[in-house]
C-alpha cells in the first residue's frame, strides 16, 4: 500500500501550518514562566524545589493541554466538514478508515509534542531559576510514595498522557458524529472540566454503578500517589474501564465517518 | 466499441420517501465533453455525488473504467479528478500546498508536474499566496488543477463556470475541450446555464426531478446554402406577409411582430422581394435556431421547480 504516512503528513500540515498552534504552545509556555518567576521573586530565599515547581506546573498544563488538544482533534474533522473540503479529502483512492485514522494519528502526536515540549520547558525553565536538587518522591509529592522523582515525574506523564488520550477520543467521537467544531468542543469541555469538578462529590455516593463512570477513572494518577477516588479501586480496573469507553469512542466514529452520505 | 469510462446503471437514490433520483441509467465515452444540464434541484450534484462516492446509492450500480465505486472505490476513484459544488481549498494554507496537500495523496503526481499544473491553471504569480486571498475565479482555477493533478480519464466539474469572468470562462472552455479532444478524457460538466453548454460540450443529457429526460448532440456545424433553415421576417403586417407566403406555396406563422417560415437563401430573397413589392415593410431577416434553451425549455415543459 502506497505510504500511509504520507496522509498523516497531510493532516501535521493542517495544524502546524495555522497560526493557532503556536499561540496555543505559546500560552502555556507563558503560563509557565509566569508561574516560575513570580515564584522566584515572591520567594526571597528563592529556595523553592525545582521539581515541586515542575509537578505543580505539570499538573496545571495537563489541563491545558487536554483543552488545546479537544480544539485540535474537534477540528480536524469538524472543519473538513464546515469548510466543505471534505469532499476533495474523500475523492482520493484511500478508505475512509484511513483517512480517518490519519487524522487521528496526527491529533495524539500533537498532544504527545505538546506533552514532550512542556515537560522540557518546565524542566529547562525550572532547573535554569531554582538549580537542579537530587530529590526523591517521597520528598517532592507525598510521603506515600516512593523512587526517584524523575521516575515518577515519567509515570505521572505516562498516566495522563493516558487519560489525555480518552479524552482526546470522545471530542474526535463527537466532532465525527455532529461535524460541528463547537458542539464537540463545548460537549467535551462540559464532561472534562464540567463534571470533574463535582466528580469528587460523586464518588463519595455509595452506588456500585458510579464505578463504571468515565469521570471516576479519567485521573490515573490517583493510583500513583496511592490514593484512589473510590475504596477497592485498582489500577487494573480502571484501564479496563477506560478500554471499553475507548472501544465505544473509536468504534462510533469510525461507523459513522464510514458510512455518512457527504452532502457537506 | 469501446468500453465506456463511466457506466451508470439504473441507479436510484431515496432520502427517506423521496425520491431524489429514479432509475439513471447513462454511458460516458472517453473524449467527449458531455453537459449534464438540469433545473436547480433536478438531481445534478446529488448524481456527482453518487459518482465520487461521497453518497451511497439506494440501488443500481456506477462503474468507472470497469470499477464499481461501491466494491472498488479505491480503483474506481483512482481515476477521477473532481470539484464537487465549490471549489472549497484549505483557505489557511497557500495554493501551492494545498497542491501539494493532494498530490500526496496519488501515487506519482510529481513536484514537475504540480508546476505544469499550475502553468496550465495560470496561476503561476500567485501560488504561493494563501488561498483566503484568492478571489473566486482563481479558487475555481485551483479547483480545476487539484482534480487535473493525476491526469484523471474522468473529469467531473460541477457548476465550473460558476464565478469566472467572461475570459476565464472561454479558457476554460478551450481548455476543456483540449482536454478530451487531445488527451482523450472524459469530461462531465454540470451547468444550469443552457447557453454555456452549447458552447462547451459534444453531447448533453437533460435530467428533471431526478428522471432522464433527455439526451442529445449538440450540432456545432454551420447551414448551407441550400439547406431549409427557420427564417423570422419582421413585418409591419403578419397577416398579409402569410398571405403572400401562401401564394409562393409556403406555410407560415405569425411569431410576435413577425412570420417564421422554412426557406433557403434562393427563397428568402426572392420572398423579400415579394413582400416589398405587395407593400409590406419588412424591418429585418434573420434565422432562427432553436437554442439549447428553446429545447430545454421544450422538454423540460417550462415546468417550475420551486
Amino acid at each position: 500500500m502506497f505510504n500511509f504516512w504520507k496522509l498523516v503528513q497531510n493532516e501535521n500540515m493542517k495544524i502546524y501550518r495555522r497560526p493557532r498552534t503556536y499561540v496555543m504552545l505559546g500560552i502555556m509556555f507563558a503560563l509557565m514562566a509566569a508561574i516560575s518567576i513570580i515564584t522566584y521573586f515572591v520567594n526571597d530565599a528563592h529556595d523553592a524545589s525545582s521539581w515541586n515547581m515542575l509537578y505543580n506546573e505539570a499538573s496545571i498544563m495537563f489541563m491545558l493541554i487536554t483543552v488545546f488538544t479537544i480544539v485540535i482533534a474537534s477540528g480536524s474533522v469538524a472543519d473538513e466538514f464546515t469548510s466543505g473540503t471534505i469532499k476533495l479529502l474523500l475523492i482520493r483512492p484511500w478508505t475512509r478508515s484511513k483517512i480517518l485514522l490519519s487524522k487521528y494519528v496526527a491529533v495524539l502526536l500533537y498532544a504527545l509534542g505538546m506533552v514532550i515540549a512542556m515537560l522540557l520547558f518546565g524542566f529547562i525553565l525550572n532547573m535554569v531559576l531554582f538549580g537542579y536538587q537530587d530529590a526523591t518522591a517521597s520528598e517532592v509529592i507525598s510521603p506515600l510514595v516512593t523512587g526517584s522523582i524523575i521516575a515518577y515525574m515519567f509515570q505521572f506523564s505516562v498516566l495522563k498522557y493516558i487519560s489525555l488520550v480518552v479524552t482526546t477520543t470522545l471530542a474526535f467521537m463527537l466532532a465525527t458524529v455532529f461535524r460541528s467544531g463547537a458542539l464537540a468542543i463545548g460537549l467535551s469541555l462540559f464532561l472534562i472540566l464540567g463534571v470533574n469538578t463535582f466528580v469528587m462529590l460523586l464518588a463519595t455516593l455509595d452506588y456500585k454503578w458510579i464505578d463504571y463512570l468515565l469521570f471516576i477513572h479519567l485521573d490515573l494518577t490517583q493510583y500513583l500517589d496511592h490514593n484512589p477516588m473510590r475504596e477497592g479501586m485498582t489500577l487494573g480496573f480502571s484501564f479496563l474501564v477506560l478500554a471499553v469507553y475507548y472501544a465505544i469512542f473509536v468504534g462510533l466514529a469510525w461507523y459513522v465517518f464510514k458510512k455518512r452520505d457527504v452532502a457537506a | 466499441m469501446e468500453q465506456p469510462i463511466v457506466q451508470l446503471q439504473q441507479v436510484t437514490k431515496r432520502i427517506g420517501k423521496k425520491t431524489i433520483i429514479n432509475n439513471l441509467t447513462l454511458d460516458l465515452p472517453l473524449g467527449e465533453v458531455f453537459g449534464f444540464l438540469g433545473p436547480n434541484g433536478s438531481g445534478k450534484t446529488t448524481t456527482i455525488r453518487m459518482m465520487v462516492g461521497l453518497m451511497a446509492m439506494t440501488s443500481g450500480e456506477i462503474k468507472i473504467d470497469g470499477h464499481s465505486i461501491r466494491t472498488e472505490y479505491q480503483q474506481a476513484i483512482r481515476n477521477v479528478g473532481a470539484i464537487v459544488e465549490n471549489p472549497e481549498m484549505y483557505k489557511y494554507l497557500t495554493g501551492y500546498q494545498n497542491l501539494v496537500h493532494f498530490a500526496r495523496m496519488i501515487e506519482g503526481v510529481t513536484a514537475e508536474r504540480i508546476q505544469e499544473v499550475i502553468a496550465l491553471v495560470g496561476l503561476e504569480a500567485r501560488i504561493h499566496d494563501k488561498v483566503r486571498t484568492y478571489s473566486l475565479g482563481m479558487r475555481q482555477r485551483l479547483g480545476v488543477a487539484q482534480a487535473i493533478l493525476h491526469r484523471p480519464k474522468l473529469l467531473i466539474l460541477d457548476e465550473p463556470t460558476n464565478g469566472l469572468d467572461p475570459a476565464g470562462i472561454r479558457e476554460l472552455r478551450d481548455y476543456l475541450r483540449q482536454l478530451s479532444k487531445e488527451e482523450g478524457i472524459a469530461v462531465f460538466v454540470s451547468s444550469h446555464l443552457l447557453s454555456e453548454m452549447e458552447l462547451m460540450c459534444d453531447r448533453v443529457a437533460i435530467i428533471q426531478n431526478g428522471k432522464l429526460i433527455d439526451v442529445r448532440t449538440i450540432k456545432q456545424e454551420g447551414h448551407d446554402a441550400l439547406s431549409n433553415v427557420n427564417m423570422l421576417f419582421e413585418v409591419d403586417k403578419p397577416a398579409e406577409a402569410i398571405a403572400v407566403a401562401a401564394e409562393l406555396g409556403k406555410d407560415a406563422f405569425k411569431e410576435g411582430d413577425g412570420i417564421v417560415l422554412e426557406a433557403n437563401r434562393d427563397f428568402v430573397a426572392a420572398f423579400n422581394a415579394k413582400l416589398v413589392a405587395e407593400g409590406v415593410l419588412v424591418y429585418g431577416i434573420r434565422v432562427q435556431i432553436k437554442s439549447l434553451e428553446d429545447q430545454f425549455l421544450e422538454v423540460t415543459g417550462g415546468e417550475r421547480i420551486v
